[in-house]
């Protein structure tokens, strides 16, 4: 899981994590290295705590044993160096428009009104929000809500981008053209990416990187995939196939290993 | 459309007609049935009693007197309970300080305090005021308390990721996200205000709606207090009327915006 001698935008060593002192440890010995400017993908079976390895790494949680680093400093807290997009569009406020939503970061920042609000329009441009940037949250489709969460995280210039299964509830069509957009936006910006998610097809298409994580608790990286195939990916290539039975055969025994602990119990 | 929406408007004031001749007709039948008629005048009767009082310029002096202690005694209650309810709401030790005060005190009616608001205030308007003030704090409180902790968690979590400090979340995030919860509290509170202005007024009073309503036993002219009534009830729909309108034009987006 090395990093081949540069330094990691992201970092664990060794880290355990339980929500309270006498809870089981939802993270046991979790080590991952994720390199600058790379796309990492976090996969796991359903409750194996991805997204509390995002929160961590976001810094709304704390480990109690081992450390996480990002850009080689240790995570205390949240910061404007990791910005975040969330699963759920509930993070909008909903009272600000698509453009005052993009502006929040560069507001509580303290830039000046129309320096934000340049960065805010050209920040929408890119997500392709910019004939929408005055409707409400409430008057923006699922798709769109998505899209203004990523413009708001971009604005910052973060170089670490946390991004929570943010196309899960989104229906199939959409969800397909905000991956190639991502990707794209991923490739022309170089953030480093730790996209959380469930579906491994998801994975194949965006990530450099697919980590697969064991079935909780006591979670850790089961097994990491280098995604070597040529942009963009499509389902039907022979490749993509083969890849995707193979970390579904991984993602498979975790749960049967689940469900018998289970059964045990 | 237009024509759609006048058609819609006009169904709807003519079935609140339709049901207010209905509730006057079952009036004026049981005050002509009533063997004692005394305890229940006509409406034609309270109208006429209505419209002398309006013309001798009492009806208007009550309704001032009512209505600009309503407006002191709410508007010192919100300027109290809206930040008590958004530093409760955010900051634990806040909360923690005071929520055992206003958990006891919201059980006690405004009623229970008026012989202690009368030593300590005298009985001129500081203590109507204090109490109608009283009748305000507790709901609009607890409804602002309810509005930050309805703040989706999410929201919170992106204005730390962005880098705000504590009092920036307070201000940026939790005082917008709580307005609808406030204006909610505030129309409550209101409501309970027009109950207690007639309580406040029935102890050492000689102006406003409640002591119009009270000073009716006297003579045992009951039509006054059913003016009282009357009057009482049409101002307080007004006002919710002239609240929510209010609300729609000046807070629309943080009002009117559902929660995703």
């Amino acid at each position: 899981m090395s990093t081949g001698g540069v330094a990691a935008a992201m970092s664990w060593r060794n880290a355990d994590f339980q929500f309270a002192p006498g809870t089981p440890l939802i993270l046991k010995n979790f080590s991952l290295e994720i390199r600058p400017g790379e796309f990492f993908l976090l996969l796991g079976p359903s409750g194996c705590g991805k997204t509390t390895v995002m929160n961590i790494q976001a810094g709304f949680e704390q480990v109690v044993r081992g450390e996480v680093l990002a850009d080689a400093r240790a995570v205390r807290g949240p910061g404007r160096d990791r910005a975040v997009v969330f699963q759920d569009s509930d993070s909008l406020y909903s009272w600000l428009t698509a453009l005052e939503n993009v502006e929040f970061p560069l507001r509580v920042a303290g830039i000046a009104k129309r320096e934000r609000r340049e960065q805010a329009h050209k920040a929408l441009r890119m997500v392709g929000l910019e004939t929408h940037e005055h409707k409400y949250p409430s008057e923006l489709s699922g798709g769109m809500k998505q899209r203004t969460q990523l413009a708001r995280a971009l604005v910052l210039d973060s170089p670490i981008l946390l991004m929570d299964e943010p196309f899960a509830a989104l229906d199939a069509q959409t969800r397909t053209i905000l991956q190639d957009d991502l990707v794209r936006i991923s490739m022309r910006t170089k953030r480093t990416i730790l996209f959380i998610t469930h579906d491994i097809a998801e994975a194949i298409t965006l990530a450099d990187r697919i980590g697969v994580m064991t079935a909780g608790p006591e979670s850790a990286i089961k097994e990491i995939f280098e995604v070597t195939l040529p942009r963009p990916r499509r389902r039907g290539s022979p490749a993509f196939g083969e890849l995707y039975d193979r970390i579904q055969a991984i993602l498979a025994d975790e749960v049967q290993r689940a469900l018998r602990r289970e059964d045990s119990l | 459309m237009v024509r759609q929406t006048l058609r819609q408007s006009g169904t709807l004031v003519f079935g609140y007609m339709l049901s207010l001749l209905v509730v006057l007709a079952a009036w004026q039948y049981a005050s002509s049935r009533a063997i004692v008629p005394m305890l229940l005048p006509s409406p034609f009767n309270t109208l006429k009693v209505g419209v002398g009082l309006w013309e001798s310029g009492q009806l208007l002096s009550d309704i001032e007197a009512s209505v600009l202690r309503i407006a002191a005694g709410f508007a010192a209650g919100c300027a109290v309970g809206l930040p008590a309810g958004l530093l409760m709401g955010s900051f634990q030790p806040v909360r923690q300080a005071f929520e055992p005060f206003l958990h006891f005190l919201r059980f006690l009616p405004a009623l229970a305090w008026i012989p202690a608001a009368m030593m300590w205030l005298g009985t001129g308007e500081d203590a109507k005021i204090a109490l109608l003030a009283y009748a305000t704090i507790f709901v609009v409180t607890l409804n602002t308390m309810a509005g930050v902790a309805a703040i989706p968690r999410n929201q919170i979590r992106a204005a730390r990721s962005f880098g705000a400090t504590r009092w920036q979340i307070f201000l940026l995030v939790a005082v917008p996200a709580t307005l609808s919860y406030m204006v909610a509290g505030m129309r409550l509170a209101m409501g309970n205000c027009f109950q207690t202005v007639v309580a406040a007024e029935l102890v050492a009073s000689d102006s406003g709606l409640g002591f119009l309503i009270f000073s009716s036993r006297r003579f045992m002219q009951t039509e006054i207090a059913y003016v009282g009534i009357a009057v009482l009830g049409t101002i307080g729909i007004l006002t919710d009327l002239l609240f929510q309108l209010a609300t729609k034009r000046l807070l629309r987006q943080y009002v009117l915006q559902p929660n995703h």
